[in-house]
């Protein structure tokens, strides 16, 4: 067995220093890599590289999947999840035993952390959000304890390297096989416990959107490529386009001192993830998303799904596609207009909803009047202001005739073509995955993370529950929550806008800082009568549901301004402020919304708590959105 | 071959000579008064009579059958069919058809839709008075990268400048300039400038928002001037809601671009805030300026170069109230540079500034022209103006107040004083649809006589070099 480092390193005539460190090990590899008691050679993270590593930056480090979960217990014995510890730093992760004793195992890796340790310290970029973490792969005989003296000596000062443990060979499986860290243990050690354990050395570098971005092995793992690796990701994240709100920011237009913000759209680009592993690990705080039975999730099902989500030929005239109003960037709904637009430029009465957390929703649209996302997605396609599309059978046949897109859905669903059903069946196992969670609410509240939230967040969160009453309507159970109660209310709003008239005065902008104010309505002969808008009555008929609309979960509700079913409000301050009134006199009012009497402080806690729902993920959806191929008509 | 070669540079030479005097024609009839005076400067000009005014018309749901077309108008007084539509030439579906342009042999007429992002090409000289439809591009959108709404369709030597309005991610004002070969082909796409990515240019002040709208060249400076105005979501939407819609209302231009004319990079980023649209650079040698219309603030800018050799932008002059939305839209210089018309969409109406001081122009004449007004295109020697009414699709008025017309083409002389009226089309009334672009035809561009004057008085047609 002769691999090229142990070339390098017979060139370069340090061979008899290796020798003597080997007469110091009794270990094994991965049985037939190397014999039992025969010298090893060692490998190249014990020495100098023997190349000049691509500089930090030069280069890109495409996603290999997501990085796994597990409840694992910290150096204090403390229970915590892997998840927990990701997402606001650059993990370096690896798998060790604090009794491995195999020079191209767990001691080399632990070595190349603490010399990558260092180098990170010594460097101008220093150490600041970057996390080693190294795990146990024997539960029985690293205790926390263990590991805690295991790891002190490792540790510089100003380092973030923890050393953890699980509480079982149980609790360690799930996280051994999501990393595809197979282990075979030495048969004369017993039951599990000492001994040695044989496994393939891995270590992992893992982004803040937990996707895993690198694996090194012993014949890789070095600590210099690893620092450029570290320092290439930090680049993509500080050179990166932001990923959340409109890329044209139009924060403090209101204002003469306005400067854009503007976004490059070439810079719009992303990467894809796995998100079918939202089926087996829903984020923190949310319960598994419902699959129906006869729509079972599959990869290649959720990839067709995002095709046609971000197609525009999808339309009557090729201009318009499901994301042309739920737009990523923009909480998959629509910051840039209070109501959507449709082909041509048609009015659509009501505020785009977030997709975000559809999977939840037992009724769809505003008015509550579908009941499955299979059937719900034929809405927007055959709308005459929305998608335009004359017929089902115009939408099929249309798919048909873009190449690729039949035997897709052959390959997809086994054999059936693209139908009314099929292409529902994609669109929704899309829709589905887009579960986002984890936020820092649920890291207090499901994940006892005290620090998760600020005092003044935990105000507002009592507020939420208490004096404020919004958790009647917008649920928090002790297992999950929705943050919504899936259920039609009437706020007044609806009824505002019917049964008032129109005002004397508009103030229009005209450009950052300029204001106009106009005499009723200046353009009154080129504007088309505002379409009414009735609510749920509008499906049952019952004027008891006049201008009721389906409560909106609140999560990711930072992201996705303006609020309502007409977005009429533009802020949540301007949402907590209504409510706080109590909402809008009518017959037919909640009695559930009255005047809250909240202080000004209260509104603020009841503001940061709602900022505090928004899910970590975000990033890692909409990075996906953005590597979809927005599909337009013309050939390649 | 050696034979060969110094016939051909001796020909070029000839044409070089040709080419200034003809130049110097063009300047000295400018200095009479002026005109086409809004195409590109290396395009061929019709200095005498036009013959056609070609008219990119927006089909109307309900308007004869429906959909996008050019309407082709005889606009020869001498002529049998003065004033009357010649040809229709219907393209098929809704397109929201806004502007068009020549190429700079002036043979085909590049038609953009600002919808669906299709560009019609149509052949214009092989029968002047019946253009026919060349070639569709209608992958605008997949080829230049996800740029939406083709605008301005502007000439440069053997190839098109096509200004985008919209872009397919979001639907809103960020976009770029797209480049095409006159055979059709795309070249290259020139994304308009953002914080995020300059592309080497500075941004002098508050805003560099990456809209775009109308493009002008002024080749001896080297220069290129874009404008900015908004994305598909507002464009497309009725006006009524859009007036309502505070973040819409967000969301317009305001930047004007300096880019360098040879290299197509940004080079200077202007605030001019309140949605500038149409550019109309000055024709007099030494005169190293355009003006832009601010749609919302209702505003003249002037975009000039100073003596410092920097480009400046400043407000000289203010168009109506600002306060009751007049909303201008297009304008058109006059060739010696000494007025400038400015429609008013919202009232209707025509105004003329003398900007023989551009930097403080002063309305000296306004008239109704309807109850909306949007596009102008003058003659050269500026005795002749036509309009048009059409804004867009869904900002159009839908009603008229009595006596005032709504969807038209309205032909005018200008005697100096005042303008009088020579005749109308109705387009709803003849089911044509909603009139926008008009792009003046003549038979003497193609060596050609009009068949149908009599005593043929020929239109002093010239083919001119850059100016």
């Amino acid at each position: 067995m002769v691999s090229g480092w142990t070339l390098h390193l017979k060139q370069t005539g340090i061979w008899p220093v290796c020798l003597v460190l080997l007469l110091c090990i009794q270990a094994e590899t991965v049985p037939g890599q190397a014999e039992k008691n025969e010298p090893q050679v060692l490998a190249p993270g014990w020495s100098e590289l023997e190349f000049n590593p691509p500089e930090a930056g030069s280069y890109r480090l495409p996603p290999m999947g997501m990085a796994g979960d597990g409840q694992v217990l910290d150096s204090n014995g403390e229970p915590t999840s892997l998840h927990q510890l990701m997402g606001d730093n650059v993990i370096v992760l690896s798998f060790i035993y604090s009794s491995c004793s195999d020079a191209n195992g767990c001691p080399l890796a632990t070595h190349v952390l603490e010399r990558l340790q260092n180098q990170l310290l010594q460097e101008p970029g220093g150490a600041q959000g970057i996390r080693f973490i190294s795990l146990s792969f024997d539960p029985v005989q690293d205790t926390p304890e263990v590991m805690k003296r295991y790891g002190r000596p490792y540790i510089a000062e100003g380092f973030d390297w923890r050393f953890l443990t699980t509480s079982g060979p149980q609790a360690l499986e799930p996280v051994l096989e999501s990393y595809g860290q197979s282990i075979v243990r030495d048969p004369d050690a017993g039951d599990g416990a000492a001994g040695n354990i044989s496994h393939v050395l891995r270590v992992f570098l893992i982004d803040k959107n937990l996707r895993i971005r690198n694996i090194f092995s012993a014949s890789y793992l070095h600590a210099d490529t690893m620092l450029n690796d570290i320092r290439t990701l930090q680049m993509e994240a500080a050179g990166g386009t932001v990923l959340q709100g409109a890329g044209d920011v139009k924060v403090g237009y209101e204002s003469a001192s306005y400067q854009t913000r503007a976004q490059s759209l070439e810079s719009r680009r992303g990467t894809s993830a796995d998100l079918q592993m939202y089926l087996s690990m829903p984020p923190l705080g949310l319960p598994a998303i419902p699959i129906p039975v006869d729509n079972p999730i599959t990869s290649a099902k959720i990839q067709l799904g995002k095709q046609l989500f971000f197609d525009r030929r999808l339309s009557l005239n090729n201009t318009f596609s499901c994301a042309m109003c739920h737009v990523p960037e923009q909480g998959f709904s629509s910051n840039e207009l209070a109501t959507a637009v449709g082909i041509e430029g048609q009015t659509v009465r009501r505020n785009s909803p977030t997709i975000y957390n559809v999977a939840y929703l037992e009724r769809l649209f505003l008015d509550g009047r579908e009941s499955t996302l299979e059937q719900q997605i034929w809405g927007p396609l055959l709308a005459h202001n929305e998608m335009g599309n004359p017929s089902v059978g115009y939408v099929i046949d249309k798919i048909s005739a873009i190449p690729g897109y039949r035997e897709q859905f052959e390959r997809v669903f086994e054999g059936r073509p693209n139908t009314m059903e099929t292409v529902g069946m994609a669109i929704a196992s899309y829709e589905r995955m887009l579960v986002s969670a984890n936020s820092p609410f649920d890291r207090w509240y499901y994940g006892d993370e005290e620090e998760a939230l600020s005092e003044e967040q935990k105000n507002g969160f009592k507020l939420f529950n208490g004096k404020a009453n919004c958790s009647a309507c917008h649920h928090v159970t002790e297992e999950f929550a929705l943050f919504t109660d899936n259920q039609l209310h009437n706020t007044g709003l609806g009824y505002q806008q019917s049964m008032s008239k129109s005002p004397a005065e508009t103030r229009i902008q005209i450009a950052p800082g300029e204001h106009v104010v106009v005499r009723g309505n200046i353009v009154a002969d080129a504007s088309e009568p505002p379409p009414n808008d009735l609510g749920q009555y509008e499906i049952t008929q019952d004027p008891d549901d006049r201008w009721k609309y389906r409560t909106p979960s609140l999560r990711n509700i930072a992201l996705t301004a303006p609020y309502m079913h007409n977005g009429s409000l533009s802020s949540l301050e301007e949402v907590i402020n209504f409510y706080n009134l109590g909402g809008i006199r009518n017959e037919q009012l909640d009695p559930l919304i009255r005047p809250l009497s909240l202080s000004d402080d209260e509104t603020r806690a009841l503001l940061a708590f709602l900022i505090a729902l928004t899910g970590d993920n975000v990033d890692l959806l909409v990075a996906d959105a953005f590597a979809v191929p927005v599909g337009n008509t013309g050939s390649d | 071959m050696s034979g060969f070669k110094s016939r051909s540079l001796f020909s070029k030479g000839i044409r070089f000579w040709t080419s200034l005097v003809l130049s110097s024609a063009v300047t000295f009839a400018s200095s009479l008064l002026a005109d086409e005076t809004c195409m590109s400067p290396y395009m061929a000009k019709i200095v005498g009579q036009e013959d056609f005014v070609y008219v990119w018309t927006l089909g109307a749901e309900g308007v004869g059958d429906e959909q996008d077309k050019l309407v082709t108008v005889d606009v020869n007084p001498a002529s049998s069919s003065y004033g009357k539509v010649v040809n229709t030439l219907s393209v098929g579906g809704r397109n929201e058809a806004h502007h068009s342009g020549f190429t700079d042999d002036r043979h085909y007429l590049w038609a953009g839709g600002l919808d669906t992002s299709k560009i019609f090409i149509f052949d214009v000289h092989t029968d002047p008075a019946k253009p026919t439809l060349h070639k569709t591009i209608d992958n605008f959108v997949k080829t230049s990268g996800g740029v939406v709404g083709p605008h301005t369709t502007y000439a440069l030597p053997g190839r098109m400048m096509v200004t985008g309005l919209s872009n397919d991610k979001d639907h809103g004002g960020r976009t770029a300039l797209v480049e095409y070969s006159n055979a059709g082909d795309y070249v290259s796409t020139h994304w308009m400038p953002t914080d995020e990515d300059l592309g080497g240019a500075t941004k002098s002040g508050n805003f560099a928002d990456g809209y775009g709208y109308d493009i002008r060249a002024l080749p001896r400076r080297n220069v290129m001037i874009t404008s900015s105005f908004t994305g598909w979501n507002n464009y497309m939407m009725n006006l009524g809601k859009l007036m309502g819609d505070a973040e819409a209302m967000k969301r317009f231009g305001n930047t004007v671009v300096v880019w360098d004319l040879h290299s197509r990079q940004p080079k200077k980023v202007l605030d001019v805030p309140g949605a500038p649209l149409e550019i109309r650079c000055a024709w007099g040698p030494h005169n190293n300026y355009c003006f832009t219309t601010t749609a919302l603030t209702s505003k003249v800018w002037l975009i000039y170069e100073d003596s410092a050799g920097e480009w400046q932008a400043r407000a000289v002059a203010d168009i109506g109230d600002a306060a009751q939305i007049p909303l201008p839209v297009d304008i058109s210089i006059s060739a010696d540079d000494s007025l400038l018309w400015i429609d008013t969409w919202n009232d209707g109406k025509a105004r003329l500034f003398d900007i023989s001081d551009p930097f403080a122009p002063v309305q000296v004449q306004e008239t109704k022209i309807g109850a909306q007004v949007n596009m102008t295109s003058q003659s050269w020697d500026g005795k002749r103006l036509y309009f048009t009414s059409s804004l867009l699709a869904n900002w159009d008025k839908i009603e008229a107040p009595e006596g005032e017309d709504l969807q038209y083409f309205k032909a005018y002389t200008w005697d100096g004083k005042k303008l009088n009226h020579e005749f109308s089309i109705d387009f709803v009334a003849e089911n044509l649809g909603l009139p926008h672009q008009m792009r003046f035809g003549a038979y003497s561009l193609y060596g050609l006589s009009n068949p149908q004057v009599a005593h043929r008085e020929l239109a002093a047609g010239s083919l001119t070099g850059s100016n």
